[in-house]
């Protein structure tokens, strides 16, 4: 599977550095050519950049796995002595690690030009431990879970959608087996939220129950995965575990069919 | 001798077309079946099956005694009929795959066999032509000391120069413990390579046998016998 990894790496770093660098490019003409009194502009924009960054590496990650399914390459992929996980589990791995990479360039990039551009020096102790605090690093994880859970979903719907229908006309059809199973998925864990509304605190870790709870009343309606306020930040387990769970079933499902069901 | 590879009432369906109509077929240990039929008569279909790419509908397939899976991956060293190395490779990465992925890689061969073809290894793939691109294929399917090479097709649509180079190719590193499985429909071009042979016709095997034994039962070349077959 490291073998694969490495390969999956060299096959996609070309286009991700390129996708680094124009944006980095643009951050740096942003931050420098807006008016510094435009500062809520400026975030705006920068956030917009950071969001096109992740889309369009997102997007040629999923275009490199269809091209597996459908085009010529997939007779090397599927010949090699590996299962149907070890293939998976190593695109999703350096997926991941990109997503990782490009998350952290492009967020210090832009607090390093914010304090260049307007003439403070960063507070790194400061910056560390707002980085170190359980909510930032919690939010962060649930983010990458969730989009990796996605990318899981959307390779099982590519899958799925390549076994049954093998007409080449309807390739989008993915994506409405993605809807639908998308629907589906969120439909399972709202049913699991609202019979388990045990949620955890990730602050201070304790327990509550959101329909006792005279906050979760106000504060969001029953069937919420998560949610936060200023203070806390709360994830119901339940939901959670399922979470976690579906991730499992569709990997091996995915897994299955490229090793066992795949007709190219 | 033993069978190397088992096929029995092997069928495949496409919805309503029978692509493989109950096949029956053995490979020995250390033979050269080719596998003759023109296009559209389930040469590739078979292959594909053999290779992993494709599943039966009915039947069996033994390879070295196991089903298709990642053991027959590693022991079946497979040549498709398309250009199927990654885009952004050079040569020298494509060796570096196929050592990394098949332990029977021999790179002493391989390299030899490039010379041959007078391949470059700074070359990048999607700059080679596709006599080229044929030939470099080949090198790498060649250059593993498999149990059971599977060539689809290996000459279509290459000039004669090239064909006689890749013909060579073969017969040079051919490892005469190991079994091979060609499909053609060039059959004059190949047919001295052949120990066996196997007719294809509609996804049924029409005849088969002995190569030598066929040429003096019939009186006739391979080649006029296959002629003979398809021009019903």
């Amino acid at each position: 599977m490291g073998k694969y990894m490495k390969y999956e790496i060299k096959g996609t770093y070309k286009v991700i550095l390129g996708i680094l660098a124009i944006v980095l490019i643009a951050t740096t003409v942003l931050y420098n050519y807006t008016a510094k009194n435009e500062s809520s502009l400026i975030i705006a924009l920068a956030s917009l950049l950071i969001f096109g960054t992740f889309l369009s590496a997102f997007l040629y990650i999923v275009g490199s796995f269809r091209k597996e399914l459908y085009e010529d390459r997939g007779y090397l992929t599927f010949t090699l002595p590996l299962t149907g996980n070890q293939i998976l589990g190593a695109k999703l791995i350096v997926a991941f690690m990109w997503f990782l990479i490009l998350g952290a360039i492009t967020v210090s990039y832009n607090i390093f030009m914010m304090a260049k551009t307007s003439g403070e020096t960063i507070n790194f102790k400061e910056l560390l431990s707002l980085i170190n605090s359980s909510e930032i690093i919690s939010f962060a994880i649930m983010i990458l879970i969730s989009g990796i859970s996605t990318l899981i979903l959307i390779y099982f719907s590519m899958a799925l959608s390549r076994v049954t229908l093998r007409n080449r006309k309807i390739g989008g059809m993915w994506f409405i087996i993605f809807l639908i199973l998308s629907a589906f998925i969120a439909w399972i864990q709202m049913k699991i939220v609202t019979i388990s509304p045990y949620y955890i605190n990730l602050k201070d870790w304790s327990i509550v129950n959101s329909n006792i709870s005279a906050l979760f009343q106000i504060e969001i309606d029953n069937a919420s995965l998560m949610f936060s306020t200023e203070d806390y930040f709360y994830i119901n387990i339940a939901g959670f575990i399922t979470n976690i769970i579906t991730g499992i079933i569709l990997f091996l499902g995915t897994g299955h069919i490229i090793e066992k069901k795949i007709d190219l | 001798m033993e069978n190397l590879v088992e096929i029995k009432k092997l069928s495949k369906n496409y919805f309503n077309k029978k692509a493989l109509d109950n096949l029956d077929l053995t490979i020995e240990e250390g033979k050269v079946l080719g596998i003759l039929g023109p296009n559209g008569s389930g040469k590739t279909t078979l292959i594909k099956i053999l290779t992993g790419l494709l599943r039966q509908s009915k039947g069996e397939v033994l390879i070295d005694g196991h089903k298709v899976g990642v053991y027959t991956k590693s022991i079946v060293s497979y040549l498709p009929d398309r250009n199927f190395l990654y885009n952004w490779m050079t040569i020298e990465d494509a060796f570096k795959f196929y050592s990394d992925f098949y332990s029977d890689f021999d790179l002493k061969r391989g390299e030899e066999l490039l010379d041959f073809m007078k391949l470059g290894k700074d070359m990048k793939i999607t700059s080679l032509s596709k006599g080229m691109t044929e030939k470099l294929n080949l090198t790498l399917v060649l250059s593993r000391k498999a149990k059971l090479y599977i060539l689809d097709e290996p000459i279509a649509g290459v000039d004669p120069v090239a064909r006689d180079q890749i013909l060579d190719a073969i017969i040079k590193n051919y490892d005469s413990n190991s079994s091979m499985i060609i499909t053609t429909h060039l059959v004059r071009d190949m047919e001295n390579l052949f120990d066996d042979v196997a007719f294809l016709k509609d996804g049924e095997v029409i005849l088969k046998g002995n190569a030598e034994e066929l040429r003096e039962e019939k009186g006739k070349s391979i080649d006029e016998i296959y002629k003979e077959i398809f021009s019903e």
